[in-house]
């Protein structure tokens, strides 16, 4: 049985869904093709069909992409209708973050009795590291927060926290891919955001439906293919916003362009297509290009208006910390995010560059800059959804794809601690979850996850579960095997954290 | 099947789009026979069989692939009762869902079938054999698929409109359309036709005096003689390599991991692909080279002959799967190239997905997992993980012992040169130091002097202090100009001198291909549930056991007349045969798909049971056996394509038509096709007048713009095939317009319409330049008098009649009528009325013009009819 397998079946607060036929939503064909990444995956073929833009909606299946973004209803009622992830790979370390151990502060600084399971074995001790950070029980719930997240701590009665999330695997590739594609190490599948719109298209008419985030520091890990629809269309793969100005290439035209002379030139544009047209009757791939110029001249409305933050009030700006330079940045893609998902965004990721929680050296000082830089954004981003009435339907998720080590990495005062697969945090707020809650357990000094273990796959069940969408019966074709995002692998609804 | 019978009435052809649903489509009629081997075998073997049948050891002892062993039974007693599907314990473990274990569960619809089927006693075909060998082995149901049929060559169908048939395939088509009560589209004009063939055979556009030259031309063979000259262009080789690569998996690195490693040679595959097209390389011999090259080449690969090179350039077909085994590699990442390659060979080659039979029998078509390592012994003696080479180590260099020689001669010459520089410098420097020394008190410079001539190795401590203290004391060569400026200017040319020595030692060029060890024969084994740390039972190479009869599909594992195994050899030579059933449906259904926008067969990697069906399988087997018959000619191939009455049709719709075959699968017009990406970018090329039509060579790199996107260095204007294919840099324009990004190969290009095309025509940097581009030269080439600057717009406008004529015929290479030309006018009108209110630079009399020009041309790149073909 591999590592994965070893959750308690049996623990309490988990069930298997019953199994029931494969659901194709639509779109069954198989695709070898993957488009680049960028904004290519706008296509709306059929979108235009709801506003009656085609002369003859029923597109004859000729060429293979015939797939859309029209809103779809799931299999059940759903809790949540969006999802924002902060990614926060690199592998945040719970021990001093989410999941206080008082054995591991009183044997701190004595050998592990127990086994560990390292990455770096040259660098590797079994001298335990008491958290050097105080912990303290937060609002009413009194879930134990580390003073390292101060404003996580306001919201603790917000968010639901997962201390017993379990990978079985050290690396980061491996467990990066685990989390978005549902197979450890397995590179290339579609993530978690592309079977969300595979299966629920969009809500908005002048938005990709999928956005990822970037960090300026660079792509994650595996890069682009983080945000890869693998064998589903290209439709369905996110569209990463750049992380400067301008965020969506070609957006904007050069200023001696725009205005009048664009507005002109489009119309000109149209009336060329609808002359060519008249040739060519009923020709849903010409209508669908002219309606593509209508959609892409709205776009520049749209999401330039979405991406303009200046809209925002000075208390939201500083609400995110965007008038501080340490959290501007990060603040910024936050706010951004809601923005989007206020507008009918399926699926928002936020990613970071480099790796900044992967605390192998100097934890004392690594760790506390990466959370003043995300820690008052993400927890912003909870109380500002929620004030806004839009928590209750959009998913917020807050971590890495594994966490760190109770025992250190290197000497002295600037050690650190190595990767842990075997028991690590996430927390996740509204969409369906239960607020004000920790669930799960590691073991006594935080190595490995010992009660209500969840897995990726049980994760991505349960996200599923709570758009309405059954893990099994959401399949996609491919190479004459039928698909699905927990890869047909055990996963678990997680029952204990749904409200 | 009867050559010649319609094998699909019609009205089932609107199914097909749904062909995949291969089982569902194949329910027989409800109150049709059921029988074991037709009906429920099927479905066996895609639920059941891996635990109870494909195996050396049956679940629960029981084995489900006779009704006798059904009957028999397991640990659970009898697995059916005939006649009473009720106490069938089959029947009822798969009602509860019990049974199969995994997620992937019996539809209810095959449930049903096997209920009835029990309850009418359980038929089958014929009497069951007392004992059966292990394995699932290949029932004669299974060989009677339509793809598995020996391939025979039908005779044409009876038409009511012979006059219509201009080439034996319009028989085939016709008649399914006249068994409708529809026939072909009326031919379309010779505009749209030059242009149609010229996309076609080209990926070009016609220029306009081509149009117009064809349009007029009264010569009743002018068609011909069109396809003629377009099938003599070296670019054909350029458009239809862009097919065969796309097959291949072509890319210009090696993925697999994140740095995705350049592959700086493979572009000579890429060329050789574009140079045997051209030449019309008989297909049997390009594909055997491909696959076999190396093999037709004595070793040492040294010294060889420019045909030698060619065969082994040839097998980077074979080399084209993502290789992470840069270092080495490990068993995964080696095995991982294996299993690639065959991906791409089988989906090519054979149009099936055998990957699925790596773990285990393919649950759907008859491909026991022994098959798949049969398959991969044909390429392990060249592709062996235990004896693995890493990328660079199988590079096959170009070097000749001339050149080595050539290389040996001025490296000595560099050498005695750079004595004499040496010696030169030696004296300099001591020259330069007694100068120095003079600086120094006196009393110094004797010590100083010889601290500095001791080599520093050699010096005392206390000379090294000194010195230290001293340091102007230490000549070097670069600080000789203070000393002596004549000579260190001899020095330097001295040493310009022994760069450019080196600069004239010929290059060493290498090849990328694969390269089989002679005598290199290592033993294939079925790797465990496709594990490959459990290999088990050993296997011989062979290919598929259902391309041929029983026994006689086996390939010789060693030809003793060949330093190599010949494995690969052998069966290229069998796959172009002319009669295998796979290789010649799968090779004309591409054509036919890059010909008519889809294929005869609508999954042309798939022809399993997965796979659509064929709309017209006697027109596919006549074509099989006629391509090989004729010599294997791909053009004379493409001429019988394009002569034909159905390839020159109008691509209007049609209300009769559109009501029974909206999806224009009986191909009674032509489609209405989007441009490939690489189409779209070259077009706008060739209507801008900046294309570079020069062919061949290393990839034209892609680089990151300011912003991160990737983009063609230097925006250089080549043809988009010779662009660098860097699997982690996918060009945002290719992309952008659905060009794949490699990850194994592309079996057919995706066309979606989106607002990111919109926007890149729209406001990106290519568009608008080369727009303005197209501007210029028609402002530069329309004859005109001067236009006063004082002119009103609207006479402003009017005066740039003749360049907005040009740009028409760059675009789409005919003339504006009446009613275009004066809406174009007013358009242009009322831009030179904005511009003249922008600022100065900008509404300067000409540089406005150019801009409202350069407008018009964007609109017109963007546009359906630039898009599109018809």
């Amino acid at each position: 049985m591999s590592t994965e397998n070893s959750a308690d079946e049996s623990g309490s607060g988990i069930r298997s869904p019953a199994s029931s036929p494969p659901f194709h939503p639509f779109g069954r064909r198989r695709f070898l093709t993957e488009c680049g990444f960028g904004l290519g995956a706008m296509a709306l073929t059929d979108l235009l069909g709801q506003e009656g833009l085609l002369a003859n909606p029923a597109k004859p299946s000729f060429e293979p992409p015939f797939s859309d973004l029209r809103a779809r209803a799931p299999h059940a009622k759903p809790r949540a209708t969006a999802m924002i992830s902060l990614f926060m790979h690199g592998g945040p370390a719970h021990m001093d973050l989410t999941d206080p151990k008082p054995e591991l502060q009183k044997l701190d600084g004595m050998e592990y009795g127990g086994e560990v399971a390292y990455s770096f074995v040259n660098r590797a001790s079994k001298r335990l590291l008491g958290s050097p950070w105080k912990f303290s029980p937060c609002g009413q719930s009194g879930t134990q927060i580390s003073e390292l997240l101060p404003h996580l701590q306001r919201i603790a009665d917000d968010i639901c926290l997962v201390r017993s999330m379990h990978t079985g695997h050290n690396g980061h590739e491996v467990s990066i891919r685990y989390f978005h594609g549902g197979i450890p190490a397995a590179l290339g599948r579609p993530t978690l955001g592309s079977w969300l719109t595979y299966a629920l298209g969009s809500e908005t008419r002048d938005l990709p439906s999928y956005f990822v985030l970037v960090d300026p520091e660079g792509h994650p890990v595996d890069g682009v293919t983080n945000w890869s629809s693998g064998f589903i269309p290209p439709l369905f793969q996110g569209s990463a916003l750049r992380a400067k100005e301008p965020r969506i290439p070609n957006l904007v035209p050069p200023p001696w362009l725009a205005g009048p002379l664009q507005t002109r030139n489009l119309a000109y544009l149209d009336r060329l297509n609808r002359r060519h047209g008249e040739r060519h009757p009923g020709e849903p791939d010409l209508d669908a290009r002219i309606a593509s110029y209508e959609l892409a001249a709205r776009m520049q409305l749209s999401a330039t208006d979405a991406l303009d933050i200046s809209q925002e009030t000075e208390a939201t700006h500083r609400l995110y910390g965007l008038d501080d330079p340490v959290t501007r940045e990060y603040g910024t893609r936050c706010l951004i995010a809601r923005r989007l998902v206020e507008r009918g965004v399926r699926f928002v990721q936020l990613f970071l560059g480099g790796q900044p929680w992967d605390n192998h050296t100097n934890i004392r000082e690594g760790l506390p800059a990466i959370c003043r830089r995300t820690d008052k954004p993400a927890a912003a981003l909870v109380t500002d959804l929620k004030s806004r009435g839009l928590l209750d339907t959009t998913l917020v998720h807050w971590g890495g794809e594994i966490g760190r080590l109770p025992v250190t990495e290197g000497e002295g005062s600037g050690c650190g601690r190595d990767h842990n697969g075997q028991g690590f945090s996430i927390w996740m707020a509204g969409g369906g979850v239960k607020p004000g809650i920790a669930f799960g357990e590691t073991d006594e000094v935080g190595h490995r996850a010992v009660t209500d273990v969840v897995t990726p796959n049980d994760w991505q069940a349960t996200v599923l579960h709570l758009f309405g969408l059954d893990h099994e019966r959401l399949v996609y074709r491919h190479d004459g095997v039928e698909q699905r995002l927990t890869a047909g692998r055990p996963a678990r609804i997680v029952d204990g954290i749904l409200a | 099947m009867h050559a010649g019978r319609c094998p699909l009435p019609i009205g089932t052809f609107t199914l097909l789009a749904f062909g995949w649903l291969g089982m569902a489509l194949q329910a027989p009629a409800e109150d049709a026979p059921l029988s074991f081997e037709r009906d429920i075998r099927p479905i066996l073997r895609a639920h059941c069989f891996d635990c109870h049948g494909a195996g050396d050891a049956f679940e629960g002892n029981l084995d489900l692939r006779q009704v006798r062993s059904m009957e028999r039974g397991g640990d659970s007693g009898p697995a059916i009762a005939r006649g009473d599907a009720g106490a069938s314990l089959l029947v009822a473990r798969i009602r509860s869902a019990e049974m199969p274990p995994s997620t992937l569960k019996v539809t209810p619809e095959e449930l049903a079938i096997l209920e009835r089927w029990v309850a009418a006693g359980a038929p089958t075909t014929r009497p069951e054999p007392a004992t059966i060998p292990p394995g699932l082995g290949i029932t004669p149901e299974e060989r009677e698929w339509w793809s598995f049929r020996p391939l025979v060559s039908p005779p044409l169908p009876a038409v009511a409109h012979p006059d219509l048939v201009a080439q034996p395939i319009d028989a085939f088509l016709l008649a399914r359309l006249e068994a409708g009560g529809l026939s072909f589209s009326p031919p379309a004009d010779r505009a749209t036709l030059i242009r149609r063939a010229s996309f076609d055979l080209l990926g070009l556009p016609p220029t306009a005096e081509e149009v117009d030259a064809f349009v007029a031309d009264p010569d009743p063979a002018a068609y011909e003689h069109l396809v003629d000259r377009l099938l003599a262009s070296p670019h054909y080789g350029e458009r239809w390599a862009r097919h065969w690569l796309d097959a291949a998996g072509y890319a210009d690195s090696a993925g697999a991991t994140q740095d995705d490693p350049p592959r700086p040679y493979a572009w000579k595959y890429r060329d050789w692909v574009v140079r045997a097209l051209n030449a019309d390389l008989p297909l049997d011999r390009f594909l055997v080279e491909q696959l076999a090259g190396d093999e037709l080449v004595a070793p040492p690969h040294a010294q060889l002959p420019a045909e030698s090179i060619e065969r082994l350039t040839a097998t980077g077909f074979l080399r084209m799967a993502a290789d992470g085994t840069a270092g080495g590699g490990d068993a995964e990442s080696r095995n991982r190239v294996v299993t690639d390659t065959l991906t791409i060979v089988s989906s090519s080659l054979l149009g099936l997905t055998v990957g699925c039979a790596q773990c285990h029998d393919h649950r759907y078509d008859p491909i026991p997992q022994s098959d798949y390592y049969a398959l991969r012994a044909l390429f392990e003696p060249a592709l062996d993980p235990a004896a693995w080479r890493a990328p660079n180590d199988r590079l096959v260099s170009l070097f000749t012992d001339a050149d080595r020689a050539r290389s040996a001669e001025i490296e000595a010459e560099a050498v005695a040169a750079s004595q004499e520089l040496e010696a030169k410098q030696a004296t300099a420097i001591a020259a330069a130091l007694e100068k120095e020394l003079l600086k120094h008190p006196e009393e110094l410079r004797e010590k100083l002097g010889t601290a500095a001539r001791t080599a520093e190795k050699d010096r005392s401590p206390e000379q090294t202090q000194l010195l230290k203290e001293r340091p102007s004391a230490n000549i070097s060569p670069g600080v000789l100009y203070q000393y002596d400026q004549a000579a260190a200017d001899e020095l330097k040319a001295l040493g310009e001198k022994i760069a450019a020595i080196r600069a004239r030692k010929p290059v060493e060029d290498f090849l990328f291909c694969l390269e089989e060890p002679p005598g290199h024969l290592p033993v294939t084994r079925i790797f465990h549930r496709g594990d490959s740390r459990q290999p088990k039972g050993e296997v011989g190479p062979a290919d598929l056991q259902v391309t041929g009869p029983e026994g006689e599909t086996a390939i010789a594992a060693d030809n003793s007349t060949l330093p190599t195994s010949g494995r690969r050899l052998a069966w290229a030579r069998r796959l172009t045969s002319g009669r295998h059933p796979l290789l010649g449906r799968v090779i004309v259904n591409r054509l036919w798909m890059h010909h008519f926008g889809r294929g005869i067969v609508g999954t042309p990697a798939d022809f399993g049971r997965l796979g659509e069906r064929p709309t017209h399988p006697e027109l596919l087997d006549w074509m099989a056996v006629e391509l090989a018959d004729s010599g294997w000619s791909l053009k004379r191939f493409h001429r019988m394509i394009l002569l034909s009455t159905a390839w020159r049709q109008a691509s209007m719709r049609r209300p009769e038509l559109d009501r029974s075959d909206a999806d224009n699968r009986l191909i009674g017009r032509m489609p209405v096709r989007r441009l490939e990406a690489e189409v779209v970018r070259d077009r706008i090329l060739a209507a801008a007048g900046t294309l570079d039509p020069s062919p061949f060579g290393p990839a034209v790199p892609v680089v990151a713009d300011d912003a991160g996107e990737f983009v063609v260095k230097d925006s250089l204007p080549r043809r988009s095939l010779w662009i660098e294919q860097r699997r982690s840099m996918p060009v945002q324009f290719l992309a952008t317009f659905d060009a794949p990004t490699m990850q194994t190969n592309c079996d057919r290009r995706v066309h979606a319409t989106s607002a990111g095309q919109a926007l890149l025509l729209m406001n990106g940097d290519f568009a608008l330049t080369q727009a303005r581009r197209m501007a210029d030269a028609a402002l530069a080439a329309a004859p005109g008098q001067a236009i006063p600057d004082d002119t009103p717009a609207d006479a402003e406008a009017q005066a740039l009649t003749p360049a907005v004529i040009l740009a028409w015929r760059r675009a789409y290479g005919r003339s504006p009528d009446p009613d275009e030309a004066a809406e174009t006018i007013g358009f242009l009108a009322d831009e030179l009325t904005i511009l003249r209110g922008a600022a100065a630079e900008i509404a300067a009399p000409a540089e406005r013009r150019a801009r409202a020009l350069a407008n018009l041309c964007q609109q017109l790149l963007a546009s359906n009819e630039f898009l599109h073909v018809d």
